[in-house]
């Protein structure tokens, strides 16, 4: 029998935190409020006082925090993330989430103690890559990019079943289409860079305007998405933005969408992942305490052999649609 | 100074013919003033087999006409296959190989290699990492701003590796497991009828209002502007950079080299240049703003004005 | 940024703003104080989330209500003032940004009942102005677990418990309230609504042909 998955929840506040613990996550992953990792919103994540008091909360009740650092230093200034290495390594965290090699070597000679995971930013989607930041750097989890189906998960997990380390994938939550951490688009509209600053779309380059009685929501200079005047305006995410191609309007890169591999989740045991992700570190509190107590039941379900619950998240998705995303192999 | 930096053309990016493919690089074999070439499929292995049996012929021209010859793989490797295509290419062994990820630069491991622009090395620690793992030329990538380039290049002199930046060419911006140029025409990325050649210069995208915004190419997408740093290329020679990469359009690439060859050489002033480049490109909308540290898309520097 | 809401719902509050309205809104400036003042010594950081921003000023319009509100959540001296009215097209001179809609959204918004995108999907709130800073707020407000009515149930004592009480037995006469009054508003507008249905969709078709010939003339 295969041992239980682990749930891997988002907080970006104490409260947050304390609902995914209380709702029965197996692990929380944070970060700093900083350009430190890649949740850098406004009024968003933890200072060192707030860590250190979360993680005394969370191992008390048998919670492991993993603290995501997870954007790449700029040359000259890579201070902020060495320290932010050093903190969560004094302050005691379970592990921390890297993406860059750099930071990756620093972490490995400084903290050789200190448990390091694979960001999905690091966007390590085959065998090579993985036994590559094992070998170096003591890698002992990948994250998995969002681009692989449930089959060639699997074989990805046979291929590297001689090395030491977990696959964790994304089971709920927003959903990059682009590659992890190879993605200039934003960067490219706004001048904020998700790899650097730690910001896709960021609120401070969104702007709504009414003209002719169309509600426009850009980004930056660019139109992301248009509403007639009683839609409801989405928050234009580039990637899930209305562009016209060959004279077609159309959601080209991906509809407003989220992930939900809900329904997968037997498959992706069997298919040899350690554990399972939620993605909404900048989701409230109400959003995690509901779909980590979905999924903890889902969990517990199928770890006592039963068919998992079906999952009811319309409340979190807000008239929004789901999919499996990659996971099936026609969304490619 | 500035007529020690050699030039490059990178990887086409596009599905072109093999007989265009073949003819392009023929042209550029005996009329281009560049220093090294770059060939090989980055975007999508389905399209490798198309331009394979042309290799050969068009490596034995380049290297005839004394150009470098450099092979660069893929930027996203996904499946067994793509894996293996990248394995055997590492192991022959006899042709300089770019790395467009992580796991060919391992592979490479030990043995001179570049690494290109998809690999993240955004700071002096990673930097010192690859040089440490065999790399002599390193292509950064497409935001960094030209302060940390200079950075970058301040921290490895005296070590090896040659710093190289896209200077011309719609960006590389992003790579997807997803092929929208197959959704764009109803179609999966399995069946996609290889409909990304309709668009040898990729698939123009608008924004709803009509502004030109990005380009696709199957499962890449670029940015619709032409990155050109013609105006910038004092400030980067002056910083120490020694290579540039000019990206291929499907437009006179000889004429493009020949252009950056002779403002490098002080044969050509700048308006000149950036006047010429222009016709070349059809009008293309230029920018330069990674390299200034703002939007990408924007333009700016001395001849920003000029618009 | 979605509908403009500025019709506000049949609700309790609405009828209960209207009977408010003879008197002046100086009267609520010391309540007003007193829960800021709870706020501040219970939350405070609330106002450190926002201490990377210089001093943001939020107009929070409660449309069912005759008065609205600018916050300054200042780390140090945070406030709350009422006006009884603004002037919409010049308030984003003064304010950096506008929250606007029915009373319990706001509500929602402030005791984390809203998370930071859903708020951008909701149709009951209309955002103007500074987006980061609205953001930003959400975000303090929904890591701070702001329960105004515990809040302030913590300043009585040994009378919380009572008060509690009545508290929940007044949200029940509330809830049945608001399910009254939908009900009776949804038998009043259901004719018109279908008609604007079909109106809309007409409209609908017609704003997309126009756009199509414009791209066509553009290009």
């Amino acid at each position: 029998m295969n041992r239980p998955l682990e749930l891997v929840c988002p907080a970006g506040t104490p409260a947050a935190l304390r609902a995914a613990v209380e709702a029965g996550a197996d692990s929380v992953y944070l970060g700093f409020r900083d350009e430190t990792n890649a949740r850098n919103f406004p009024g968003l994540n933890f200072n060192h006082k707030e860590l250190a008091e979360g993680l005394k909360y969370a191992h008390d009740n048998g919670t492991r925090i993993l603290v995501a650092i997870n954007t790449f230093p700029e040359a000259g200034n890579p201070a902020p993330w060495h320290r932010a290495v050093d903190c969560a390594a004094d302050l005691g965290a379970d592990a921390v989430i890297l993406a860059d090699i750099g930071l990756l070597d620093y972490t490995a000679s400084h903290h050789p103690s200190l448990r390091r995971h694979l960001s999905v930013q690091a966007s390590a989607s085959n065998p090579e890559a993985i036994r590559f930041y094992c070998n170096a750097f003591g890698v002992r989890r990948v994250v998995l990019p969002r681009v692989l189906t449930v089959p060639e998960i699997a074989a990805l997990n046979r291929e590297i079943a001689g090395i030491d380390v977990e696959t964790e994938v994304f089971v709920f939550g927003g959903l990059c289409v682009m590659a992890e951490g190879r993605c200039a688009l934003s960067s490219y509209a706004t001048g904020i860079s998700p790899n650097k600053n730690g910001a896709c779309s960021p609120a401070s380059h969104v702007h709504y305007e009414n003209q002719r009685g169309k509600m426009v929501s850009k980004l930056g200079a660019f139109t992301i998405n248009q509403f007639h005047a009683d839609e409801p305006a989405g928050y234009p995410t580039l990637c899930k933005g209305r562009f016209v191609t060959n004279g077609k309007a159309s959601y080209l890169f991906e509809e407003p969408t989220s992930l939900s591999a809900a329904m997968l989740l037997p498959e992706l045991q069997a298919a040899g992942v350690t554990a399972l992700k939620i993605e909404g570190r900048q989701r409230g509190r109400a959003y995690i305490s509901q779909v980590v107590t979905a999924f903890r039941k889902a969990l517990d379900a199928i770890a006592a052999g039963q068919p998992p619950p079906p999952l009811d998240m319309s409340a979190l998705t807000e008239g929004q649609r789901q999919t499996t995303g990659v996971y099936e192999k026609t969304w490619r | 100074m500035m007529r020690k930096v050699k030039l490059s053309l990178g990887p086409t990016f596009f599905n072109w013919p093999p007989e265009k493919w073949r003819d392009f690089y023929f042209r550029i074999a005996d009329e281009a003033p560049l220093d090294t070439v770059h060939l090989g499929e980055v975007v999508c292995s389905k399209r490798l087999p198309l331009i394979e049996a042309v290799i050969p012929e068009v490596v034995e021209r380049l290297e005839a006409a004394g150009k470098e010859v450099v092979v660069s793989t893929l930027a996203l490797i996904m499946s067994k296959r793509e894996m293996n295509i990248v394995r055997e290419l590492a192991a022959s062994g006899d042709i300089m190989t770019e790395a467009n990820d992580v796991s060919t630069a391992a592979l490479l491991a030990g043995r001179p290699h570049v690494i290109g622009p998809f690999v993240n090395i955004y700071n002096e620690g990673t930097l010192a990492w690859f040089v440490g793992n065999g790399a002599v030329r390193v292509c950064l990538p497409v935001e960094l701003s030209g302060i940390a380039i200079s950075k970058l290049i301040a921290a490895s002199e005296g070590a090896k590796p040659e710093l190289e930046v896209i200077a011309f060419g719609r960006l590389p911006l992003a790579v997807s497991a997803r092929c929208y140029h197959a959704r764009a025409n109803g179609l999966h990325k399995d069946n996609c009828a290889y409909v990304c050649d309709q668009d040898p210069d990729g698939m123009e995208l608008e924004t709803l209002d009509g502004a030109p915004f990005l380009t696709v190419n199957g499962t890449q997408t670029l940015s619709h502007s032409c990155c050109n740093l013609i105006g910038d290329l004092a400030t980067l020679a002056g910083a120490g950079i020694r290579r540039l990469r000019l990206s291929p359009q499907d437009a006179d690439m000889v004429a493009v080299a020949s252009i950056f060859r002779d403002v490098l050489d002080g044969n050509l002033d700048l308006v000149t240049a950036e006047c010429r480049l222009s016709g070349l490109v059809g009008g293309m909308a230029f920018s330069n703003g990674f390299f200034h540290g703002i939007e990408g898309a924007r333009k700016a520097g001395p001849l920003a004005a000029a618009e | 940024m979605q509908r403009s809401p500025d019709v506000p719902p049949l609700s309790p509050v609405l009828l209960a703003g209207l009977a408010l309205r003879p008197f002046p809104v100086v009267m609520l400036q010391p309540v007003l104080d007193a829960v800021m003042l709870i706020i501040h010594r219970r939350h405070p950081d609330v106002f450190d989330r926002l201490s990377g921003f210089q001093n943001p000023v939020f107009l929070i319009d409660p449309i069912d209500l005759p008065c609205a509100f600018i916050l300054t959540p200042e780390t140090r001296n945070p406030r709350v003032v009422a006006v009884a009215e603004y002037d919409p097209k010049t308030i984003l001179e003064t304010a950096d940004a506008v929250i606007r809609g029915p009373l319990m959204s706001l509500m929602d918004l402030l005791e984390g009942r809203i998370d930071g995108d859903s708020l951008f999907f909701s149709r009951d709130l209309m955002i103007e102005g500074n987006t980061e800073c609205v953001v930003a707020l959400r975000n303090a407000v929904d890591g701070a677990e702001i329960n105004v009515t515990e809040d302030i149930l913590a300043l009585f004592g040994p009378l919380a418990g009572p008060l509690r009480i009545a508290k929940k037995a007044g949200d029940v006469i509330f809830s049945r309230a608001t399910q009254d009054l939908a009900f009776l508003r949804d038998a009043v507008i259901a004719p018109s609504m279908h008609r604007h249905a079909a109106i809309e969709s007409q409209l609908h078709k017609l704003t997309e042909k126009i756009d199509a010939i414009d791209r066509k003339s553009a290009t």
